[in-house]
């Protein structure tokens, strides 16, 4: 018989005793919630009346389109907003860019100007919803903070948050084709920016979701996570801004897979970690510094094409889960995510799996209710250390930008694929319907319908944008991108000032993003289709 | 007997990669040459590296819609080339319509969300040989 172990290969033994916590001191490793370490929960009142934060990633089409499904998505009682862009936008490029031509709003809403943000936010109250966005950051947040002024909502006000991953990026998934320095140094600025003008903004998610579902465990996925975090927190504390004044607004976006207890201790793991290094590494004093936001988005890659309404359940059981652990905020991926950008049908079965869990089922009532199970914390201990080894172990390989330019980030995405897709091919990852209790394709038809409902790119806006570019001063447009390279030149001007002027002006994500890539001698159009404009 | 020679490649601005990544591998693994030429590709350029490449077949990852767009114009480019190279599409958002009208287009060989690591070796090892088999008769 072979060993029982969890996802990231964690031995397991039959059942748990007071002997296997025997070590574990109260007050310093889990201490009630709200209290340091925050192994327990990062507020004692964790859920109050309200619960988490319940929303669905969504964004199609035109930013017209979008609108309404946010809109639609908050009368069935979402609670916050996140918007994910096509794939164009998350490439920063505009619409009519000619590899952008088939794809355009169908993967995500399409955004390239203020405009567009303008028409995504409208009638929506900025002042009370939290607004977080699955975008390149630098623009989601120009967006944002400008569309707010006009609406006479103050940024002082403004809650929500932006991903940013300048590690990871480009190796897996959210290619934009930009340095590794100027892609940190945007997200430097943006924290730098955030921590004065918009103060409850959380400016830094650290996004560990995206490339864990190249397939990474647990484990891996944390450790890869906290080496970003660290690198970004030691840059802004060498350009002397005060670790409190940023600290409290680093959350982190997790993804959840289907190892239930894993996951449960990793989240645990991962707040504990936090605290500790905050406090003890880098001198934060600020309880708000050391207690870390975390937010989930249930994995898209435990889902399965085949029988899609096993997806629900996974959903539920992930939310669940989530909700053991006492995240922040969650978003349950959509059951027909296999197949498509979710429908409005399954948009509303993860916001109803959240309504269920948290109103009917009576979890989210008490705090940590897993704390102190001989098993949990056990398992939570475990997890903690292998991160931290492995956090230690990538350290010691040195610069993580050199490691970024010779490609060992993206040889360790691809390997996990490859471990992933073995796994799977072998059944030593099971998946009900997909590679144990299968049914024949012709019996295989519940939910299916959605499957088979595709929409158009929006063609329309491709002339849209052309026409908008066309109809604006070109001199003036060339001045303000002008200035953007100029900054984008000088190391120590900050970036988003300049952007946020350009946006104001109606340059566009694409052009903006294509004057810094020049600044850094990298081709204005990675693709080698347009001319630069400067 | 010559070991096929693959290329596998992701169409437009699709960046999921994971089963490019993994299929490129398993096929490598089955003792295949795979020409990888990842994410961003146009049909031109797949069409210009397969020719360049020299390699049997073509294998794309389709995991967005942009593939609905792209792939007959790739079909009509390796006609225009008259360059016979079966094409193979696989992806786990493939439906089962969609598996029908890839077929009526002209894609050889299509794989969706339940390919197993067999079937896709096979596949490829059999339009590859018949490939060769062709391009020697008129060769």
């Amino acid at each position: 018989m072979t060993e029982k172990q969890t996802q990231a290969q964690i031995p397991l033994k039959q059942f748990y005793n007071p002997e296997d916590i025997i070590s574990l001191d109260y007050e310093t490793q889990l201490n009630s919630p709200g209290r340091y370490p925050f192994a327990r929960g990062r507020q004692a009142d964790l859920y109050g009346a309200s619960g988490w934060i319940q929303r669905e990633l969504s964004g199609e089409g035109d930013p017209v389109r979008s609108n309404e499904q946010i809109r639609y998505l908050i009368s069935k009682g979402q609670m916050g907003i996140d918007v994910i862009g096509d794939s164009p936008s998350m490439a920063m490029l505009d619409p009519d860019h000619s590899l952008a031509a088939n794809a355009v709003g169908t993967q995500g809403v399409s955004l390239c100007c203020l405009d567009d943000y303008r028409e995504l936010y409208k009638g929506i109250p900025l002042d009370s919803i939290s607004v977080s966005s699955s975008l390149p950051p630098i623009f989601a947040l120009a967006g944002l903070y400008l569309a707010a002024k006009e609406e006479g909502v103050s940024p002082l006000k403004l809650r929500g948050s932006v991903l940013q991953t300048p590690f990871y990026a480009e190796d897996c998934g959210y290619a934009m084709q930009m340095p590794f320095n100027l892609r940190l140094r945007l997200a430097l600025d943006s924290m730098e920016f955030c921590a004065r003008e918009m103060p409850k903004f959380h400016s830094f998610v650290e996004d560990t979701y995206f490339f864990s579902e190249a397939g990474l465990n647990v484990v891996e996925e944390m450790a890869l996570g906290f080496v970003e975090i660290r690198h970004l927190v030691r840059e802004m504390i060498k350009r002397g801004v005060d670790i409190d004044s940023f600290a409290p607004r680093i959350a982190i976006l997790v993804n959840c897979g289907m190892d239930f207890f894993e996951e449960i201790a990793k989240i645990r793991a991962a707040r504990r970690l936090f605290a500790r290094m905050m406090k003890e590494e880098f001198g934060a004093k600020d309880p708000r510094s050391l207690a870390v936001v975390i937010t989930c988005h249930t994995s898209g890659l435990s889902l399965t094409a085949q029988q899609p309404f096993n997806n629900i359940v996974r959903g539920a059981v992930q939310t669940l889960g989530l909700v053991l652990a006492g995240v922040q905020a969650i978003e349950v991926s959509a059951f027909d995510e296999a197949y498509r950008t979710p429908s409005k049908e399954s948009h509303l079965v993860g916001l109803r799996t959240q309504q269920v869990i948290h109103l009917e089922t009576g979890v989210a009532k008490v705090t940590d209710p897993l704390g102190g199970s001989y098993f949990i914390e056990t398992l939570t201990n475990e997890i903690e250390s292998r991160i931290w080894g492995m956090v230690h172990d990538i350290e010691a390989k040195g610069d993580p930008a050199e490691l970024s330019y010779e490609g060992w980030f993206r040889r360790f995405f691809q390997d996990a694929m490859e471990r992933y897709g073995k796994q799977i091919n072998e059944g030593r990852l099971l998946k009900v319907g997909a590679n144990i209790h299968q049914i024949p394709d012709e019996e295989d038809t519940m939910l299916k319908e959605f499957t088979e409902k595709k929409f158009e790119p929006c063609w329309d806006r491709i002339e849209k944008i052309r026409l908008y570019k066309k109809g604006r001063n070109q001199k003036k447009n060339k001045e303000v991108l002008q200035k953007i390279h100029q900054a984008a030149k000088q190391p120590k001007a900050s970036l988003i000032e300049p952007v946020l002027a350009a946006f104001a002006d109606g340059a566009t994500m694409g052009e903006i993003a294509g004057v810094m890539r020049l600044a850094y001698d990298y081709p204005y159009d990675p693709h080698g289709v347009l001319e630069p404009p400067i | 007997m010559k070991n096929s020679r693959v290329l596998i490649g992701i169409l437009g601005l699709d960046q999921h990669e994971v089963g490019a990544v993994a299929v490129a591998r398993m096929l490598r693994d089955a003792g295949m040459e795979v020409v990888y030429t990842g994410r961003f590709n146009l049909p031109a350029m797949i069409v210009q590296t397969a020719l360049q490449e020299d390699v049997d077949v073509i294998g794309l990852s389709v995991h967005s819609w942009e593939h609905i767009y792209y792939l007959p114009e790739l079909l009509a480019l390796l006609e225009k080339r008259q360059a016979a190279i079966p094409l193979i599409v696989g992806g786990s958002i493939i439906t089962k319509a969609d598996e029908a009208g890839l077929k009526k287009m002209g894609i050889a060989a299509v794989f969706g969300p339940s390919a197993t690591r067999q079937g896709i070796i096979d596949s490829v090892t059999a339009l590859s040989g018949e490939y060769r088999g062709l391009w020697k008769k008129h060769g």
